[in-house]
């Protein structure tokens, strides 16, 4: 048994297509890290397109401040392009471009309306201009502390405020409302605070966008909580994605580490199926979808079925080597990435633990890179093996290697759709479908599975039985193929 | 009676509706060649696929060594070679990678018996080339080397001399002979090439229409003849029929006519008389050919 596999082995990689494809997709690794190492961007750091200024340009050309039916688009052209003059002082990420698009453009647009509105007033329009003038001195000092102070004062003053409306009001529906304007302020409270405490500069780096996570998701999780529907599956997966993404933001801006950087080695490594899963999933259904057709197709089947072994063990030998191939695949694809990502991006981002919302305990883990990419891959593993087997039925039961390897290819690419569709309209029976059951990466750190009612039992139960129903047809047909013509 | 190595026992095969093989039997014993003849789609193929547990049996059964090959696949098999149609290989490997994959398969044959069944076949020289390399007649004699290489009691050869030339076929031949004295092993050919069958096998079975018309020894075969005629070779046939009104003119110089052996002086005293040259005067011998068309009567695919 073990010669047969030895030979299946050898067969295999004497032949030019697997390094044809190992040799691509080592090009697609390379590139793919290329991509991320110089194209990659976390967002858009201009806060106007320039298409916008220009468009801003032309349009105020054509108004007259003057005219009633102009005034106000006069005014907002004015705004973007008073603004828009103010940043240019500034690069596209200094800090500076935060506090003149979020604190200094509502400034901007009072004065503009005061100097061009319906109600045209000088002195008004001057107090504003010297509110601006000692604001963008301070930014010229590079003075973020004050904006981050001011920030902070204001939203104590908040707090402070509705919680005394609460302690004062008798009215039930407004005690109701105020609840959540106090958990959402107090949200705000807690952002002004990090940002003075853990000393944090505003501008557009991971601190920056975890601060604006930490508020965001926030507000979706107050939201939700003071909502009087049930909510739903899909909202309840919402809420803990939520809940996960606000604890993760928490834990970046509290331990200064950059857990969410994408295009590092780290962040492909942990991202490492989605990446490239393609390949792993093309390489073993090539496989697969050729180990036994191949030899009907080439008549060398006659050759190894006259060896002293019954056509089982003939059989199982070539499933077991498709079995290692996957191995191999994904052994093979997480070398290249390690190699091709650790000359690209450096290894130093590997100590970094990758960090999870764990909901069973309810609280933040850290693990390990290896452990986790290691997690996830076992976790997946069995969608690999359903497609490989589903490859190798086809390719003994109709002796047509396009076949077996097309339609688990499609497959593979239909199962996005097919999952959208079971979640979307709760579809019930689909439940029964593999699609929903082979991937467990949903299950771990006590996720909610795809679809209400899928547990991991059941899952395992699924695959089994697509498994067995697939491979037992593939044993009895091929022990009772006659061998024709070739 | 020595235990047969082969003995087929009232094979039959249907496809579907169609019969392909009715009641076919025939034994090999040690040393045994025995050409398996019929023409295209007489179910030669068919009959060593059944054989070699490459298609399921209908009735009947097959023995090899003692053991029946549907039920004790794995031992039936063991002590068996074969090349079944073409010679297929791994076309992507060489020859020499193409034996250590049938070696790895077998317990006991190490680099050095790979070696001399190389050799034994004369393929030293491109052994490592790969096989897509190969001319047809370098592949069948790969083919005869896997088939050997384990060395088998019972060896199977389906059209063996496809693509040999004379020479190959004549190596071929003298291999087959010694495997056979030597080595003690049966052998079953089949082939439609009935001339290079002629001093190679030991005992003919004749298929036709999936049913075995004959099983006999070659020298029987041959010698069974319908009369008793004496092949004439002469200067000028023009006035034979005159002379010898039985004759039976074949072309331009030669005539045949049947007579005993004690006939012929009268018949070449005549001839001479009459100023006719005699160039040759033989006894008409059938070859396998002949008789095989003989048996057959012709080749129709049914």
């Amino acid at each position: 048994m073990s010669n047969l596999i030895k030979n299946e082995l050898t067969k295999i990689f004497k032949k030019k297509s697997i390094y044809i494809v190992l040799f691509v997709t080592l090009a697609f690794v390379i590139l793919s890290n290329c991509m991320y190492k110089y194209f990659y961007t976390d967002g858009s750091f201009s806060y106007y397109s320039e298409g916008y200024v220009e468009f801003a340009k032309e349009g105020i050309k054509n108004l007259d401040p003057n005219k009633p039916s102009d005034t106000k688009m006069y005014i907002e052209y004015k705004t973007v392009l008073d603004v828009y003059e103010m940043m240019q002082e500034y690069e596209s990420d200094a800090w500076q471009i935060q506090i003149i698009s979020s604190r200094i453009e509502p400034y901007v647009n009072e004065r503009n309306t005061y100097l061009y509105g319906a109600e045209k007033d000088e002195n008004q329009a001057n107090k504003i201009n010297e509110q601006i003038n000692e604001l963008t001195d301070r930014l010229k000092n590079d003075d973020w502390k004050y904006f981050a102070n001011e920030e902070l004062k204001i939203a104590e003053q908040k707090v402070k405020a509705l919680e005394e409306e609460k302690n004062s009001t008798d009215d039930k529906q407004r005690l109701e409302s105020l609840e959540s304007e106090i958990a959402t302020a107090k949200i705000d409270l807690d952002v002004a605070k990090y940002r003075v405490d853990e000393d944090i500069k505003y501008g557009y780096d991971y601190m920056n966008r975890a601060l604006m996570n930490y508020q965001e998701y926030g507000y979706t999780i107050v939201q939700m909580d003071n909502s009087n529907t049930e909510l739903t599956y899909q909202e309840k997966k919402d809420y803990n994605k939520a809940i996960e993404n606000k604890e993760i933001s928490k834990y970046i801006i509290e331990n200064h580490v950059d857990t969410e950087k994408a295009n590092d080695l780290r962040g492909i490594l942990s991202r490492f199926f989605n990446e490239f899963g393609l390949f792993i999933i093309v390489i073993v259904v090539m496989i697969a979808g050729t180990i036994v057709s191949e030899e009907f197709n080439k008549g060398t089947i006659k050759l190894l079925l006259v060896k002293p072994y019954t056509r089982n063990k003939i059989l199982l030998a070539k499933f077991i080597t498709v079995l290692i191939m996957t191995v191999f695949a994904v052994v093979m694809l997480i070398g290249m990435e390690l190699i091709v990502g650790g000359f690209i991006f450096g290894f130093e981002s590997l100590s970094i633990p990758v960090v999870v919302y764990n909901f069973s305990t309810n609280m933040i883990q850290e693990i390990n890179v290896f452990a986790y990419l290691g997690t996830q891959v076992l976790m997946i593993l069995p969608s690999v093996v359903l497609l490989a087997t589903l490859s190798f039925a086809l390719s003994t039961i109709f002796t047509n290697s396009p076949v077996a390897i097309a339609i688990p290819l499609l497959g593979y690419m239909g199962t996005a759709i097919i999952n959208q569709l079971a979640i979307q309209y709760n579809i019930g029976f689909l439940r029964y479908f593999v699609t929903l059951n082979w991937d467990f990466t949903g299950y771990l750190y006590g996720g909610m599975p795809l679809m209400e009612g899928l547990t991991p039992e059941f899952s395992v139960v699924i695959c089994l039985l697509y498994f067995f129903v697939m491979m037992i047809p593939t044993f009895v047909i091929f022990k009772k193929k006659n061998i024709k013509n070739i | 009676m020595e235990k047969a190595i082969l003995s087929v026992e009232n094979l039959y095969k249907n496809f579907g509706k169609k019969e392909i093989l009715k009641n076919v039997s025939f034994e090999i014993g040690s040393g045994d060649i025995l050409g398996f003849i019929g023409p295209n789609g007489a179910g030669k193929t068919t009959t060593i696929k059944l054989i070699l547990g490459l298609q399921s049996i209908t009735k009947g059964r097959v023995l090899i060594n003692g053991f029946d090959i549907e039920r004790e696949f794995e031992k039936a098999i063991e002590k068996v070679g074969a090349i079944v149609e073409n010679p297929d290989l791994y076309m992507y490997l060489t020859g020499y990678e193409n034996l250590q994959l049938m070696a790895n398969l077998y317990k006991g044959i190490d680099k050095k018996r790979i070696d001399e069944v190389v050799k034994l076949v004369k393929l030293e020289n491109r052994i490592n080339d790969k096989v897509s390399k190969y001319s047809l007649g370098m592949r069948q004699r790969l083919g005869i080397a896997q088939a050997i290489l384990h060395k088998p009691s019972l060896l199977i050869l389906d059209e063996p001399t496809n693509g040999l030339d004379p020479e190959g076929i004549k190596e071929m031949r003298e291999l087959l002979l010694e495997l056979a004295k030597k080595e003690g092993m049966g052998i079953l050919i089949s082939s439609h090439n009935l001339a290079e069958l002629d001093n190679l096998v030991s005992k003919v079975c004749i298929i036709k229409s999936g049913e075995i018309i004959e099983t006999s020894g070659i020298s029987e075969i041959k010698k069974e003849e319908k009369a008793n005629y004496k092949l004439f070779e002469v200067n000028d046939i023009s006035k034979i029929k005159e002379i010898l009104p039985g004759a039976i003119i074949m072309d331009k110089n030669k005539f045949k006519i049947d007579a005993v052996k004690e006939e012929v002086p009268e018949i070449v005293e005549l001839l001479v008389s009459k100023n006719i040259s005699i160039y040759e005067v033989r006894k008409e011998e059938k070859s396998l050919e002949e008789a095989f068309f003989e048996k057959t009567g012709g080749n129709v695919i049914e």
